[in-house]
C-alpha cells in the first residue's frame, strides 16, 4: 500500500513538474527572444531625422516595448496570445496578414508590407523602411502616408497628429468648402459694417 | 502722523477721481466718447481682441463642458471622445486651444502697448492694475486648463509647476516659508497630482477664474469707458472718431476677420500636433516620465531662464517685474513716452527671443 502511495505521489509530482515546465514555456520563449525583439535602431533614426521625441508606442502596443508584464507585453500573454505572437514571428515574407499582440496597427502593417525577415535586415538602414512601406498606406486617414509619418516622427494612428504644415495644406484642401463659406460670411459681415460706418459718418457730419 | 480722517478723505478723493459720479451715465461713457486717431491707434484694438478671444473661450468651453469628464479615469477618454465622435468636437476643441493662446498673446500685446502709450497715468491707475491682474488670471487659466486633458505632458508639467511654487518657501523668512507649501497642498489636494488636483483645477478653470476675470474685466471696462481712451502719443491727436458707433463697428469688423483666421487654423491644424505624440498619451502613474516635458509656449520666457539660472535669481527677477508692473503708474509717472517705448521694445525682444529660441539658447549653454 505504501509502495502504491509512493508511486502515486511520484506520478503526481511528475505531472506537476511537467505542467509547471509546459506553462512556463511561453514566458521562457518570450524572454529568449526579447533581446532580439527590441529594435532601437528605428526609434533612434526617427528621432534623429525628425528632431521629435518618439517611443515604442509608434509600432508597439506598449510605450515601453514588448518586454514586461503590462498590456501588450509578452509577460502578460495567455497561451492564445502567444500563438498569435508566434504566428506573427513566422511571417517572414511580405504580404501576410499579421495580428501580433505586441504590435499596434502600424507595427502589424509594417510586418505585412515588408515581412519579418526584411524588417530585421533593415535595422542597419532604417531610412529605407519608409521606401519599402510606400505612400499608399494611411492608417489614420489624416492625408499623410504612414511612411511619411514614420519619417516625421508623428503618430501614424492619430488623425489629429502630424506635421503641422503638411496637415494645414491637406486640411485646407479637405475643408475648402467650409473655409470658402466662412470667407463669404466674414466678407459679407465686413461689407455691411463698412457701409454702416459710412452711413453713420454721413449722419454725424450732417448733424454737425 | 496722518490721522484716520485724513487717510479716509484721501482714499475717498482717490476713488472719487477714478470713478466720477457725474460721468456714470450712458451719454458720457458711450455717446460722448471719442477715440483719438494717430500712428498708435492700432493699440486701442488690442484690448478688444483679447476680450473677443475670451468670449470664444467661454462659448467653446461651454460646449466642451457637455462632454468633458473631470475624473482621472475618464478625462483623457472624454477628450478623445470629443475629438473622434462628437460632431464638430475636434473643431470646437481646437478653437478653444488656439483661442487660449491668442488670448494670452493679445493680453501681453495689449499690456505692452498700453505701457508704451503711457495709458496708466492718472486717473487710469485702477484700469492699469485691473489689466495687470487680468493678465495674471489669463496665465492661471492657461496653467489650470493644461492639466485637464490628463495626458503625460499635462500631469508632469503640472507637477513641475506646483513643485516650483513650493521651492519659493526656501527663500522666505520665518513662518512665511510655509505659505508656498500650504498653497501647493491646497491646489494639489493630495500627496501627488491626482483626482483632487484635477477636481480643483477644473473648478478653478471653469468657475472661479471665469468669475474673477468677469468681475475684473467689468471694472477694467467701466474704468476705460469712464475716462475714455488715453491720449497715447505726446502731441494730442488732431483727429478723432466716435466710439459709438464708428469705433465699435471697426472693432466688430476686425473681430470677424480674426474669427476667420481662428476658424481656418482650428479646422486645419490640430493644436496637439505641435507636441511629440508620446506626451499626448494618457497619463500613466506607474510609467516613467517621458522626455520633453515643458510648459505651454507662453511660459517659455520664465521656464528657460529657470532651467539655466539659479531659482533665487528668477524668483527675485519675477518679484521685481511684478512689482514694477503693478506700481508702473507711480514709478513711470514722469517718464517720457519715448523711454517707455524703448523699454517696451526691449521687453518685447526678450519675450520673442525666449519664446522662439529659448530651447536653442538652453541647449547652447547647457552643452
Amino acid at each position: 500500500m505504501v509502495r502504491n502511495m509512493n508511486r502515486r505521489l511520484y506520478s503526481l509530482r511528475r505531472v506537476t513538474w511537467r505542467f509547471a515546465f509546459l506553462s512556463s514555456l511561453p514566458v521562457l520563449y518570450g524572454l529568449s527572444f526579447n533581446a532580439a525583439l527590441a529594435y532601437p535602431e528605428f526609434q533612434q533614426f526617427v528621432e534623429k531625422n525628425s528632431h521629435r521625441t518618439v517611443n515604442c508606442a509608434m509600432c508597439h502596443i506598449s510605450e515601453n516595448g514588448p518586454v514586461g508584464n503590462g498590456e501588450g507585453q509578452i509577460g502578460s500573454f495567455s497561451a492564445d496570445e502567444m500563438k498569435l505572437l508566434n504566428k506573427a514571428r513566422g511571417a517572414l515574407a511580405p504580404g501576410q496578414d499579421v495580428d501580433s499582440p505586441i504590435l499596434n496597427k502600424f507595427g502589424n502593417e509594417i510586418i505585412k508590407a515588408v515581412g519579418k525577415k526584411d524588417f530585421v535586415a533593415l535595422k542597419s538602414e532604417p531610412a529605407k523602411l519608409a521606401e519599402r512601406l510606400g505612400d499608399k498606406s494611411d492608417l489614420d486617414e489624416d492625408g499623410i502616408s504612414d511612411a511619411r509619418e514614420y519619417l516625421d516622427g508623428t503618430d501614424p494612428l492619430n488623425k489629429f497628429h502630424g506635421d503641422p504644415a503638411k496637415l494645414f495644406w491637406i486640411n485646407l484642401d479637405r475643408y475648402k468648402m467650409h473655409v470658402f463659406l466662412a470667407i463669404v460670411a466674414v466678407f459679407s459681415i465686413n461689407y455691411g459694417l463698412i457701409h454702416l460706418i459710412k452711413g453713420v459718418t454721413i449722419v454725424q457730419s450732417g448733424k454737425k | 502722523m496722518i490721522s484716520v480722517g485724513t487717510a479716509l478723505s484721501a482714499i475717498s478723493q482717490f476713488i472719487g477721481e477714478r470713478f466720477p459720479v457725474d460721468k456714470l451715465n450712458f451719454h458720457s461713457m458711450v455717446e460722448k466718447k471719442e477715440v483719438p486717431i494717430h500712428r498708435m491707434s492700432w493699440g486701442y484694438y488690442t484690448g478688444g481682441l483679447t476680450m473677443f478671444f475670451f468670449m470664444i473661450q467661454v462659448i467653446t468651453g461651454l460646449f466642451l463642458l457637455f462632454y468633458y469628464q473631470p475624473t482621472v479615469s475618464d478625462a483623457n477618454v472624454s477628450v478623445e471622445y470629443i475629438n473622434k465622435y462628437v460632431a464638430g468636437g475636434a473643431l470646437i476643441r481646437n478653437m478653444h486651444a488656439w483661442s487660449s493662446s491668442f488670448m494670452i498673446l493679445f493680453a501681453m500685446v495689449h499690456l505692452l502697448t498700453a505701457f508704451a502709450m503711457k495709458s496708466f497715468v492718472k486717473p487710469r491707475e485702477i484700469t492699469w492694475i485691473a489689466g495687470v491682474l487680468l493678465l495674471f488670471i489669463t496665465f492661471t487659466f492657461g496653467f489650470t486648463g493644461y492639466l485637464l486633458p490628463w495626458n503625460q505632458i499635462a500631469v508632469n508639467a503640472t507637477k513641475v509647476g506646483l513643485q516650483s511654487v513650493e521651492y519659493v518657501g526656501q527663500y522666505l523668512p520665518g513662518q512665511l516659508a510655509e505659505v508656498p507649501k500650504i498653497l501647493r497642498e491646497t491646489f494639489q489636494g493630495e500627496s501627488s497630482v491626482g483626482q483632487s488636483t484635477l477636481g480643483r483645477f477644473y473648478a478653478l478653470h471653469v468657475v472661479i477664474l471665469p468669475l474673477a476675470l468677469a468681475g475684473l474685466l467689468g471694472l477694467h471696462l467701466l474704468s476705460v469707458q469712464l475716462h475714455g481712451m488715453s491720449q497715447g502719443v505726446d502731441q494730442a491727436a488732431k483727429k478723432s472718431e466716435k466710439f459709438m458707433s464708428i469705433f465699435i463697428f471697426k472693432d466688430l469688423s476686425l473681430w470677424a476677420t480674426v474669427f476667420l483666421v481662428l476658424f481656418v487654423l482650428a479646422a486645419c491644424i490640430p493644436f496637439d500636433s505641435f507636441l511629440p505624440f508620446p506626451l499626448l498619451a494618457p497619463f500613466n502613474a506607474l510609467g516613467s516620465t517621458p522626455a520633453g516635458i515643458k510648459p505651454e509656449w507662453y511660459f517659455y520666457f520664465v521656464y528657460y531662464p529657470l532651467e539655466l539660472l539659479p531659482f533665487w535669481v528668477i524668483l527675485i527677477a519675477s518679484m521685481v517685474c511684478v512689482s514694477i508692473l503693478i506700481f508702473a503708474p507711480w514709478i513711470f509717472k514722469g517718464t517720457s513716452r519715448r523711454t517707455l517705448s524703448f523699454i517696451t521694445i526691449l521687453a518685447s525682444i526678450y519675450l520673442v527671443v525666449m519664446t522662439l529660441f529659448g530651447e536653442q539658447i538652453y541647449e547652447f549653454f547647457k552643452h
